[in-house]
């Protein structure tokens, strides 16, 4: 019995439409089925890990080679029921936090509906990601993950942190994108498919690999790129955990894996991750030892942990996949852990930073147990499923040498110390506030996350098959147990003592830490990110105020270097001898006296000083070639032309009529500045030579033997139609249109937008 | 408020108006004129009403509200049209029913997927232009 692997996909999927849509019948409702959605989605994925499932490749757009392929095979397997796991946690949590959330900013009670839809959405997303088997398919929940959480972390719209902060991840994570999308077309360029199963088979293509890879550490918030997570932690809690432990982080390092052998055979690439994974190791290390915000702490503790995962996917190696699948497993559990511990702290106390609580030990007895679990797992401590993390770590790192273990054990080390100082400083000492009791929904999912860390640790049996069905490439098993005689072990206790130093005497390591944060704050890429938006900014705002001077600057800037490069052009190939201005026949007659009538008027409108009178000229110009079309045979141009011009004139006079009429008494009596006067006749003069000799030199051309006209005339009536312009317009050429009228329905977006607001 | 004459022309011209963008929308896709010619026709009609009434008038009389209905499925009908065959394993706006096969006429009405294509430009030409005249006048009142 094999399911296919749609199902949990398409599970996952629909869990977000249907709160929302419950949501909107019944807001009350979408809490509880929010919760129900995510538990089918788990339990789905659980049923198909058991069972096994078939993978499912069906036709999306066959004439563009778009297939829907979906595999649930290991390494799909262990993210999904890690995303559907958490997000069961996070969804109950978040019937709790969320009302309360919205309680604090006196926000109706309703907004809950969008959160658990969004919060969904993510995880369906996510799903669809580790189950694609397509690169494009891959691409566009890589998108979806970045575009929800940018609704997510700016779930407060109120704050205008909370708004920086999700343009700040979209941008860095959504431009980063731009690059995956380019490496997934080179793959596709170099292999002829998009399917990642022939990506994996052809060999690589360094190129592609190292824009994937690029885009990857965007996402999983690797250094440089990685300032864009703890600024993210202005999200609501149940966010924060998710976006950190299953859901947007964890699809950087996913896409890694799941493209591993692409990676591996790009030795510099390695090179170049392997240094980013242990800069971001240390630098997240580091800033999460002198972090004062409780989410802070665990912000930049999510870049070190997933410096290890790049580290160790960079390494390669035997068990490089095992021990990076594994290890992104138990951070999943204790991270999300730890961030809704955060959360209930700070609901209990309304207090946000280390500073500001202290000794709830005795007064949250429950919740200081389960946090002391999960930070137990994240520093890799015995009887939880993080001290095998680290082992997984230490063994592959023995492999490459001394330089990689100490990375490792410093690494590990630091993470004990920060770990043991979150832990400290919230639950023991002398008690600091006052504590109000919690709700059992926030306390309930850390506990349950706890128990499954301590249960990994305990039995890690089921977890490590996990893991190790993950390297498909190479099935392996790998045995999870407690030896005492073994170099991981011992390398397990050096980490202890370093860590325990750190800890017993903070001073040295948190002057080093200090001064290094003060360091990026002044030169650091956060800054440089900010220096960039702003000067696009002041570039923006300065090119807006010269173009919205007046419509003449606005026409000036695009016509004088056109046609100065078409003069050029002209003038450097020669063209200008070509130009051949015919002759008129008689026939021509009615034409020439309907194109002089439309140049008379384009002058008398330009003498015109009373506004209706320009409107009412200006029309004249139109009709005028408009008859000049129905002259040379072209009557649909001609009917259009007429229409345009009926409704335009109908428009200027409607426009004319809103404004009050002293306002329009003044313009007329003001008089243009004077030298204004010479530059739009210079201006004018040069359009219209420019005009001209383009209209010259395309018409004196030697007329093609085929022309594409020719052809139109004779498919027409194969198209069922007998008048040419509309089967043009409606056939042949109907991506045009289809674009135009696109581009029309935005247009009308914008009019309603920027007329709706009111103004100052 | 404008003349007398005025409103009087552009009370004849509505129906007018009208029934000539629908001439044009059912004569047939053999003939000069499509989809837009018609949305812009029926939309000159309604944008003169405007001008000579006023918005207020025309809001009561008219189900111009609807403007932006016509925009979103005059899109979707075009779009539809234009990416159904991709669905199906033929090249974009491939027209049913394909070349040479036969074509069923009600009068000059012909049951052609390009027809419905026109049909959807018209919606979004006629929704577009009336949606846009009444956000303008809609703006002018407040100011």
């Amino acid at each position: 019995l094999a399911v296919p692997a749609l199902l949990p996909v398409a599970l996952a999927l629909a869990a977000a439409p249907l709160t929302a849509a419950v949501g909107a019948v019944r807001p009350r409702a979408a809490a509880p089925v929010a919760v129900g959605a995510a538990s089918v989605a788990f339990v789905a994925c659980l049923a198909t890990w058991w069972a096994g499932s078939a993978p499912v490749d069906l036709p999306w757009a066959p004439s563009w080679g778009l297939r829907l392929r979906f595999h649930f095979d290991g390494l799909a397997t262990l993210y999904a029921v890690l995303t559907t796991a958490v997000a069961v946690a996070v969804t109950v949590y978040a019937t709790a936090y969320v009302p309360r959330h919205l309680h604090h900013q006196e926000r109706p009670r309703e907004e809950a509906v969008r959160f658990h839809a969004l919060i969904l959405l993510f995880m369906g997303a996510m799903l669809g990601l580790v189950t694609a088997g397509d690169g494009l398919l891959l691409f566009l929940f890589w998108d979806l993950t970045a575009v929800t959480s940018y609704f997510l972390i700016a779930f407060d719209r109120e704050r205008a942190e909370a708004r920086s902060a999700a343009l700040m991840a979209l941008l860095v994570t959504g431009v980063t994108s731009i690059l995956f999308l380019a490496g997934v077309v080179l793959l596709d360029l170099g292999t002829g498919s998009f399917a990642i199963d022939t990506w994996l088979g052809a060999g690589t293509t360094p190129a592609a690999a190292a824009l994937i890879a690029v885009a990857a550490v965007a996402k999983s918030a690797q250094v440089p790129l990685h300032f864009w997570l703890p600024r993210a932690m202005a999200a609501p809690t149940p966010v924060s955990a998710y976006l950190h432990s299953a859901a947007m982080v964890a699809a950087g390092v996913f896409v890694l894996t799941r493209l591993h052998p692409l990676i591996a055979a790009a030795p510099a690439l390695s090179t170049a991750l392997a240094v980013i994974g242990a800069v971001s190791m240390t630098v997240g290390g580091l800033l999460a030892f002198v972090a004062d915000g409780l989410k802070a702490v665990l912000a930049y503790s999510t870049i070190a942990h997933y410096g290890y995962v790049t580290l160790l996917l960079a390494l390669g190696g035997e068990h490089a996949i095992v021990a990076a699948s594994f290890y992104v497993l138990a951070h999943g559990v204790a991270k999300s852990a730890l961030f809704l511990a955060a959360g209930a702290v700070t609901e209990a106390t309304g207090a946000s930073t280390l500073a500001r609580v202290g000794g709830l030990g005795a007064r949250m007895p429950v919740l200081a147990a389960a946090t002391g679990v999960a930070a137990a797992a994240l520093a890799g401590l015995p009887l939880t499923i993080g001290y095998f993390k680290d082992e997984l770590l230490f063994r592959v790192a023995l492999q490459h040498g001394n330089l990689a273990t100490a990375v490792a054990v410093a690494g590990a080390a630091l993470t004990l110390a920060y770990t043991t100082r979150f832990w400290t400083s919230i639950f023991l000492g002398p008690a600091v506030g006052s504590a109000r009791p919690v709700e059992r929904r926030l306390t309930g999912p850390v506990v349950a996350l706890a128990a499954v860390a301590l249960a990994g640790g305990l039995y890690p049996d089921p977890l490590a098959r996990l893991a190790a069905a993950a390297a498909a490439r190479a099935p392996e098993s790998v045995e999870l147990e407690y030896h005492l005689l073994r170099t991981e072990t011992a390398l397990a206790v050096v980490v202890w003592i370093v860590g325990a130093a750190m800890v017993i005497v903070p001073s040295p390591l948190r002057a080093v830490a200090g001064a290094f944060r003060q360091a990026g704050a002044r030169a650091g890429p956060e800054r440089l990110y900010r220096m960039a938006l702003h000067a696009l900014n002041r570039f923006s705002r300065r090119l807006r105020r010269i173009e919205q001077r007046d419509l003449r600057s606005r026409v000036t800037p695009v016509l004088a270097p056109l046609a100065v490069l078409v003069g050029l052009a002209l003038v450097a190939t020669g063209g200008w001898r070509r130009i051949d201005a015919g002759r008129i026949a008689t026939t021509d007659i009615p034409l020439a006296i309907a194109v002089s009538i439309a140049a008379a008027a384009a002058i008398a409108t330009a003498r015109r000083r009373r506004h209706l009178g320009i409107a009412v000229t200006l029309s004249t110009v139109g009709f005028s070639l408009a008859a000049a079309y129905a002259f040379s045979g072209a009557p649909d141009v001609a009917l259009v032309a007429v229409l345009i011009e009926t409704l335009l004139t109908l428009l200027f006079v409607g426009m004319l009529a809103l404004f009050p009429l002293s306002v329009l008494r003044r313009q007329v009596r003001r008089e243009p500045p004077r030298g204004r006067f010479w530059r739009d006749v210079a201006m004018s003069l040069l359009a219209g030579a420019l005009a001209l000799a383009v209209a010259l030199r395309t018409l004196s051309g030697p007329t093609p033997r085929d022309p594409i006209a020719a052809a139109y005339l004779r498919l027409a009536p194969e198209a069922h139609g007998r008048d040419t312009v509309t089967v043009i317009l409606a056939d042949f050429r109907g991506l045009d249109t289809l674009g135009e009228i696109t581009v029309l329905a935005i247009a009308f977006a914008g009019v309603l937008t920027l007329l709706r607001r009111q103004a100052p | 408020m404008t003349g007398l004459l005025t409103r009087m022309v552009a009370r004849l011209l509505l129906p007018a108006s009208l029934v000539t963008a629908l001439a044009i929308l059912v004569k047939g896709y053999g003939d000069t004129g499509d989809g837009f010619a018609a949305g812009a026709v029926a939309a000159a009609g309604i944008v003169v009403q405007y001008v000579a009434f006023g918005g207020a008038t025309v809001e009561r009389l008219l189900p111009v509200r609807a403007a932006h209905v016509g925009v979103v499925t005059g899109l979707l009908v075009a779009l539809a049209v234009g990416f159904g065959p991709v669905a199906a394993g033929l090249p974009l706006l491939a027209h049913r029913p394909p070349p040479e096969a036969h074509v069923v006429r009600l009068g000059t009405l012909e049951l052609h997927t390009a027809t419905l294509f026109d049909l959807g430009v018209f919606l979004l030409v006629i929704g577009f232009t009336v949606g846009a005249v009444r956000a303008l006048a809609h703006a002018g009142e407040r100011s």
